[in-house]
């Protein structure tokens, strides 16, 4: 199943147009970063996928076919938004009390429980919490609803070190107790290949690349090898990014799974999912999307 | 943690949530306006209260007076009227204000509020859905204060009561737009449409001070409008001839004719000239209550010798059929424009 | 409680389940870890470094392919072999041949970052080598 299925998702504000022919298919069961520059589309992107915004043109449907916003799509997603907006008068108490109304679904019992173990004190009003505290009560909200997806948007922005450690130990741990499916999206590259194993770049409002990390890793590599030699070979291998020193070059490479040798004099090395994501960033023209048959598969579903 | 028994996927045809979980929600979020709204109204109410009481106090011994026709009792209305009715007036223009500062200050935050400080981030993402969200919070609050305005211009309608009984003129007459407005139709209504307004400029401005100062300067220009131009004219005005109008009613114009012909200020100056009597001036032919017998009346002179006089009035009669009216049009404009809110709620994207 | 904390080394450069592997590995060849002890719980773990999930299964089932852990439904993931040790004669063979490349490297003029370099760049061919199979063997034909 498909927790996310964009085809042809477009949003458009004014003349500009925030997003562009976005297709994605994103499976179950994964913890999904979305990375990419600021203003390239990822909070339009998250915000389509959520319900508060309506495509311009193309589709979005979320938790296996559900169109986005709708109540059935409300029902098993959580969101968590950038600065964890709460309101800053009510306490944490109110705040489970307003969603346990607001929802079919509400565990009570795991997020008092939740609370107490972050040490967070259910009588003080919200805006008097600090920064991490109140993301990892937006968090509490959110999980204790049980939701199928969770999204989150940059929610870390704001914390230091530890409580961004202790927010992502949070997420991961109810991915383990749950199976929930997540959907974030992050600026801190180095954090992410801890914790996702599904990519999803997004650049200059279109898509460049998706798909599972452990795939993206093994189709890439690092070949360094002579400067001179390294213009022939980009013309055979699909170089991603190339670093030409005077003696020494660096391609990063897509191959086709499988045979791919090292040619004499060259090396290659494994890639990490920062050096990729860096690598495509930096080429805004490569993209490394899901084939014809995994995009096929995608439409065949959502139709 | 205990996971729950994850049941199978829900149907996706979900039943709604029941719209008494927002009761709590939509209670705790604006009990603070509540009250504000409370005291808005509850402290003029104190004052309509306690004063209400002397007034009625006051004007007890006017009722009892006999015979009602004598120059005595008639000199103690006239007393009465002299100590009260101005002060009940000033009162009356102080209160236009509340209907539109209880509507906007309830109104303009209920969505600007969500947007400017991103709530609604959370709020609208759910299970309860953004529509019935506004739903639910809107249609109560603006009950509230409906409901609250009606009262309140209950109890001002039994203060201002022995100003009318005693009778006066058109500056404290029932139809005068100050003590119109203040009704318990017209407050209700006017609060009402404050309260649209405000919600409405919420959702298109986003923004909760400059959501209240659009919502204050739609909702005076509106008023104005109302009172000035559209008012005098809900029903087509009485046309008399006669000398003397009701000294309450609202006159809307007055002129002189002479054979059939209108007669103009030139003319009537003339007419007067030979006479013992002060030349009219402009003020005299402007509407407003008859001039008292004993300035050497003009009036009766000129329809002595040939003039006629036509005025036409709006009289006192008319005043709960006009609150009807205006509440009836209020009433249909308030909720077409929470209709356009909501609409708006359902469609605006970030 | 498990019979060892997992620990991440942001700067190793190699991917997280793998270094899972490796410290239980190590931990078998240094004796730490004996046949019967139980790894931490894959909640436990995703707890304290907040990792994904599916790292450490994929972990725990490099571990299950190799051998040398099993897991119980409801139990846990225990150890169940002791990694093979290579006898002392053995070593000493191995060593002294080492020893032999490493003189004749250092008369090709090969410094001792060079001989370590080349060492890595082979090992990681023959780790591919045998791990991929005969695919990745031979070179492809670019010129």
């Amino acid at each position: 199943m498909s927790i996310v299925e964009a085809r042809g998702l477009g949003k458009r504000y004014g003349g500009t147009w925030a997003l562009r022919d976005c297709t994605l298919a994103i499976p179950a069961g994964h913890v999904a970063a979305l990375v990419g520059p600021n203003g390239a589309g990822k909070t339009t992107l998250l915000n389509l996928v959520v319900g508060l915004a309506g495509p311009s043109e193309g589709l979005v449907s979320v938790l296996g076919g559900r169109p986005a916003g709708s109540p059935a799509a409300l029902d098993g997603i959580a969101f968590v938004a950038q600065d964890t907006p709460l309101y800053r008068s009510l306490t944490a108490a109110d705040m489970l009390h307003m969603t346990r109304n607001l929802n079919r679904r509400f565990d009570d019992r795991f997020a008092r429980t939740r609370l107490g173990e972050l040490a967070i004190p259910l009588e003080r009003s919200a805006g008097e919490l600090s920064g991490g505290q109140r993301a990892q009560l937006a968090l509490t909200l959110a999980l204790a609803r049980h939701p199928q997806l969770l999204v989150l948007d940059e929610p870390m922005a704001m914390l230091d070190p530890l409580a961004r450690h202790d927010f992502m130990a949070t997420v991961m741990t109810a991915v383990a107790d749950d199976g929930v499916s997540v959907l974030l999206s992050s600026h801190v590259l180095a954090e992410l290949e801890r914790v996702a194993d599904y990519l999803v770049l997004v650049s200059h409002g279109r898509i460049q690349v998706s798909g599972e990390v452990d795939d993206l890793l093994a189709e890439h590599c690092v070949l360094t090898g002579p400067a001179a030699e390294s213009a022939a070979y980009a013309e055979r291998l699909s170089v991603v990014h190339a670093r030409r020193g005077e003696a020494q070059a660096q391609l990063l490479v897509r191959t086709n799974r499988g045979s791919h040798a090292v040619p004499a004099g060259w090396e290659k090395h494994r890639v990490s999912l920062e050096e990729l994501t860096l690598a495509y960033l930096r080429e805004p023209a490569a993209a490394a999307l899901p084939g014809p048959r995994a995009a096929a598969n995608a439409v065949r579903a959502m139709r | 943690m205990t996971a729950l028994p994850m049941d199978s996927l829900p149907d996706p045809h979900l039943r709604p949530l029941p719209w008494r979980r927002m009761a709590w929600v939509t209670w705790r979020q604006h009990r603070l306006t509540l009250a504000g709204v409370a005291a808005l109204f509850g402290a003029p109410a104190l004052y309509l209260l306690v004063r209400g009481l002397q007034l009625h106090h006051a004007y007890a011994p006017i009722t009892a007076c006999q015979p009602a026709a004598s120059n005595r009792c008639a000199a103690e209305a006239h007393q009465f009227s002299a100590a009260y009715a101005h002060g009940a007036i000033v009162t009356a223009g102080l209160l236009q204000v509340i209907p539109l500062l209880v509507g906007a200050f309830v109104g303009a935050p209920i969505l600007a509020r969500e947007f400017e400080t991103g709530t609604f981030r959370y709020a609208w993402t759910q299970g309860f859905g953004r529509t019935r969200w506004t739903i639910a919070k809107l249609v109560p609050l603006a009950l509230a204060v409906a409901l609250t305005a009606a009262a309140f211009g209950a109890l001002f309608s039994w203060y201002y009561q022995p100003i009318v009984d005693v009778g006066g003129d058109s500056d404290s007459s029932l139809l005068a737009a100050t003590i119109f407005d203040v009704h318990p139709v017209a407050i209700a209504a006017w609060t009402l449409v404050a309260f649209a307004i405000g919600a409405l400029a919420g959702v298109l401005i986003r923004r909760v001070i400059p959501a209240l100062f659009a919502t204050l300067a739609v909702w005076a220009a509106l008023a104005f409008l109302t009172g000035a131009f559209l008012r005098p004219h809900y029903q087509a005005p009485v046309v008399t001839t006669a000398a003397a109008t009701p000294r309450s009613a609202l006159v809307i114009n007055q002129w002189w004719t002479f054979d059939g012909k209108p007669a103009s200020l030139d003319m009537l100056n003339r007419a007067l000239r030979p006479v013992d009597v002060q030349a009219l001036t402009l003020q005299d032919f402007q509407p407003g209550p008859a001039t008292p017998p004993t300035v050497g009346d003009p009036v009766r002179y000129l329809i002595r010798h040939g003039y006629t006089q036509y005025t036409s009035y709006q009289p006192t009669s008319r005043f709960w059929t006009w609150q009807l009216i205006e509440g009836g049009w209020l009433l249909a404009l308030s909720l077409a424009v929470i209709a356009i809110t909501i609409r708006q709620v359902s469609r605006r994207a970030t | 409680m498990a019979a060892l904390e997992f620990r991440l080394d942001p700067g190793s450069g190699l991917p997280t389940s793998q270094q899972l592997v490796q410290q239980v590995e190590h931990a078998l060849r240094l004796g730490h870890l004996q046949p019967g002890d139980r790894l931490p719980k894959v909640r436990d773990a995703v707890a304290s470094l907040a990792i994904n999930p599916n790292t450490v299964l994929k972990a725990y089932r490099e571990l299950e392919i190799k051998g040398l852990v099993e897991g119980r439904p409801g139990q846990g993931t225990f150890i169940t072999a002791s990694l093979n040790q290579v006898g002392l004669p053995e070593l000493a063979k191995l060593r002294r041949s080492l020893l032999g490349w490493l003189a004749s490297a250092d008369t090709a003029g090969l410094d001792s970052d060079g001989m370590a370099a080349l060492f890595a760049s082979a090992l990681r061919d023959f780790a591919d080598r045998r791990d991929g199979g005969a695919a990745h063997a031979g070179s492809v034909q670019v010129a």
